[in-house]
């Protein structure tokens, strides 16, 4: 067995290695996936059981859910012991019960009404819920069926009407058989059990411990239990009396003890109407404080805040006195949650395991860090485990057992996604100090703004009229470079090349119409000419093919040697019309002195 | 060096001085091995966990060894690699009784030369080959290393281990 396991174990490490190597921060110490566990979060637990300082894994096994419930004891990654469970178990918890030397712990498994208690792995104690009054109606009946007053058919249909009342929850276990039963199977079980005294019993629905005078780590410890009958009751860890009695107005589901019972504590408590209570030292009565939106599937307790996981795929966190603090909305289902408390640095953290896989660690509302497993994760447990402080159980849905080692070098950080101001903003610009010549503007602006406004309007008008003729008289006299006659279509550019005094001027000319090709113009040039002389004072221009640039040069050599420029302009014109198709104006730079060498 | 250490050392009269380290996870036995490799009446009788380190000095054939024997435990483990520069060659107990911890002693593996795969004697202890497997030792090319199974309690398998240790400082 151990060998097939480990060669799986070590393919399963190399192929995770390979595919987050330095990533992950956690170490695959064990991997067992066919170690067939059947169990929850609150079944598990991590304990020094023969106070060597090699911490074992405890596991109340739910068997296959009817039958075969084991406690399991797993020493490194070794079945260490293991001992039958009479009936489902519900909480197992590791506690402290006197003040002997070695200290080892007691193990107690809540199971229907009773706990069984372990000591040194051996069966130590039953502790047996104390008996509930029984329904005067109810005892009544059974009474005369015992004494064959009235018959089993009629006493199954009173028994009905009692339970229709809406007592249901008030009947004795008996009973709720008794209607369960097949018409035939009736007769038998009433003539079998009526004998008996009737009894009234509730089971057990949650338990927590709680250390009893001292806070230290292995401080005798009361334990805490929530009932269906919506009672908490608080145990005495060596007589196994009851301490405290607390009532709930609904049946508990998941339970947080924190303090001292002889100091002062608290009891948080989720139940089953999707309300948060409190329970502290003194009171007979839960404060309800929260009231959820869904119902609770997982709480836990960090501090000052009540971490609640809901049906609705929400964390929520509370302030003690049930003020809502913030709410992560998840992707999945949440199966299980629990503590990350690393004590050797102070790291405290929620894990949640959700339907996908996904088991997440959130420090506040911080994701700290997502491990990806092959199958959901129904039970996990952070703590020491063998001789490694930091290790990480997770029970798989199919019943593997894997173990996690948090490498010393891990850290933990979430980044910080609240949406708010930039740190920019709370940046102290350095502002200069008001100067007189300032103060003397702002006075004047303030003095005769209307004057000023006008004289701006004034002014801007009177550019507009500027820009307006001149674009007019620039479109009548064909000045600018683009034509926009529809039958002439024309773009026109121009540059100049060299230092002088010799320049080549290039004309670009293009034809933007999309389909009308142009032709019989020519380009001509204005200059002064005692400036200037050009090679080709005149082109001819032949067909322009749309959209093709066409490119003409000619030389200008610059003729006067005073160090002076003027502009060329330059025509496109349309043969036999005098009024240019289009203009440019060429600034012709300054020409060097000719170098005769 | 003078001449006279020169002759002492041509005719091995002086010993040549090596600086070891001892590293490993915590529990695995270091202390326990140290004890051992010290001379009879030297050895302590009870082995307390080491906190920080301790120094311990014993002779072996032509080598005097002065043994860094550092603390496995977790907060001390970030020690270790300041004292690897000094040192001629390390030596690292494992566990390897203790299945679990395999893969944290991979993990904190600096270059180590000498394994003892200690508590050979523990009815689950793993053998060196596996070992040698799960702590990839395999894939260590541009070292020389060596494993061997001990028992520091009886001192079975520390000789030879040092042994080895010895010839290779010597060559």
């Amino acid at each position: 067995m151990s060998s097939r396991v480990d060669a799986s174990s070590d393919g399963e490490n190399q192929r995770d290695e390979e595919e987050s190597p330095e990533k992950s921060i956690w170490l695959n110490a064990h991997l067992d996936p066919m170690a067939c566990l059947y169990t929850f979060s609150t079944s598990i637990s991590l304990a020094d059981l023969n106070a060597d300082s090699d911490y074992k894994l405890l596991v109340a096994d739910l068997g296959t859910g009817t039958f075969d419930m084991k406690l399991k004891v797993f020493k490194g990654t070794s079945l260490y012991m293991e001992s039958a469970i009479i009936d489902l178990p519900i909480a197992l918890v590791s506690f402290y019960m006197d003040t002997n030397d070695p200290r080892t712990p007691a193990i107690a498994v809540a199971s229907g009404p009773f706990i069984y208690v372990y000591k040194n792995l051996r069966p130590y104690f039953k502790f047996t819920l104390p008996p509930l009054s029984v329904n005067a109606v109810e005892q009544d009946l059974w009474n005369q069926a015992k004494e064959d007053k009235i018959d089993v058919h009629v006493l199954i249909e009173m028994l009905e009407s009692l339970k229709n009342e809406g007592s249901e929850g008030m009947l004795s276990v008996r009973s709720l058989k008794l209607l369960s039963l097949q018409p035939e199977e009736v007769e038998s079980f009433a003539n079998v059990h009526k004998h008996t005294t009737l009894k009234r019993q509730t089971v057990i629905t949650c338990m927590g411990t709680m250390k009893k005078s001292v806070a230290d780590d292995d401080a005798v410890s009361c334990l805490v239990i929530g009932t269906e009958s919506k009672d908490v009751y608080v145990l005495d860890p060596e007589a196994f009396t009851v301490l405290a009695k607390m009532s709930l107005p609904s049946v508990p589901v998941f339970i947080s003890v924190n303090g001292l019972f002889d100091v002062e504590f608290r009891i948080v408590v989720a139940c089953r109407d999707g309300k948060v209570y409190t329970l502290k030292r003194g009171s007979k009565m839960a404060k309800a404080c929260i009231e959820l939106a869904a119902q609770a599937v997982g709480l836990e307790r960090t501090g000052k805040s009540i971490i609640v996981g809901c049906m609705d795929n929400t964390l929520q966190c509370y302030s003690t006195k049930g003020k809502k603090l913030w709410t992560v909305y998840l992707p999945s289902n949440i199966l299980t949650m629990s503590l990350m408390d690393h004590k050797a640095r102070g790291f405290k953290a929620v894990m949640v395991a959700l339907s996908n896989g996904e088991v997440r660690i959130y420090k506040e509302k911080y994701l700290v860090n997502t491990i990806k497993m092959s199958d959901a994760v129904t039970a996990l447990k952070f703590g020491r485990f063998g001789r490694e402080d930091s290790a990480l159980i997770l029970i798989t849905k199919g019943g593997g057992l894997f173990v996690k080692i948090l490498k010393r070098t891990a850290t933990f950080e979430g980044k910080d996604l609240t949406p708010g101001p930039p740190p920019a903003q709370s940046i102290k610009l350095n502002v200069p100090k008001k100067t007189k010549l300032f103060v003397d503007q702002t006075l004047r602006e303030r003095d005769s703004a209307s004057g000023m406004h006008r004289t701006f309007q004034h002014d801007l008008y009177l550019l507009r009229l500027m820009s307006a003729r001149s674009y007019v008289s620039a479109l009548q006299k064909s000045l600018n470079p683009i034509s926009s006659s529809a039958t002439e279509p024309l773009k026109l550019s121009a540059q100049v090349q060299g230092i002088g005094p010799a320049f080549k001027l290039t004309v670009n000319l293009q034809n933007i119409s999309s389909s009308v090709p142009s032709s019989k113009l020519l380009i001509t040039f204005q200059f002064d000419d005692s400036l200037y002389a050009l090679s080709k004072p005149c082109i001819f221009v032949p067909l322009l093919v749309p959209g093709l640039m066409y490119a003409y040069e000619t030389l200008v050599e610059c003729i006067s040697d005073k160090g002076i420029s003027d502009v060329i302009k330059v025509f496109v014109l349309h043969q036999g019309n005098s009024i240019p198709v289009i203009t440019a104006v060429i600034n012709m730079p300054v020409s060097e002195a000719l170098v005769i060498v | 060096m003078g001449i006279f250490d020169k002759l002492a050392n041509f005719l091995r009269l002086k010993k040549k001085e090596i600086n070891i380290l001892c590293i490993g996870l915590d529990n695995s036995g270091k202390t326990t091995i140290i004890n051992r490799l010290k001379p009879e009446k030297a050895q302590a009788q009870d082995i307390v966990p080491t906190v920080g380190f301790t120094v311990e000095k014993f002779m072996s054939q032509s080598l005097n060894f002065t043994v860094f024997d550092m603390s496995g435990q977790g907060r001390y483990r970030n020690l270790w690699e300041h004292y690897y520069k000094t040192a001629q060659a390390v030596i690292f107990v494992l566990d390897s009784s203790d299945r679990l911890r395999i893969v944290v002693a991979k993990e904190e593996r600096g270059l180590p030369v000498l394994f003892f795969a200690n508590k050979m004697d523990c009815k689950d202890s793993l053998s060196a080959v596996e070992c040698t497997k799960k702590m990839g030792l395999d894939t260590i090319r541009d070292k020389p290393w060596h494993i061997c199974a001990s028992n520091a309690l009886t001192g079975e398998g520390l000789p030879e281990g040092v042994a080895w240790l010895t010839g290779q400082l010597n060559s």
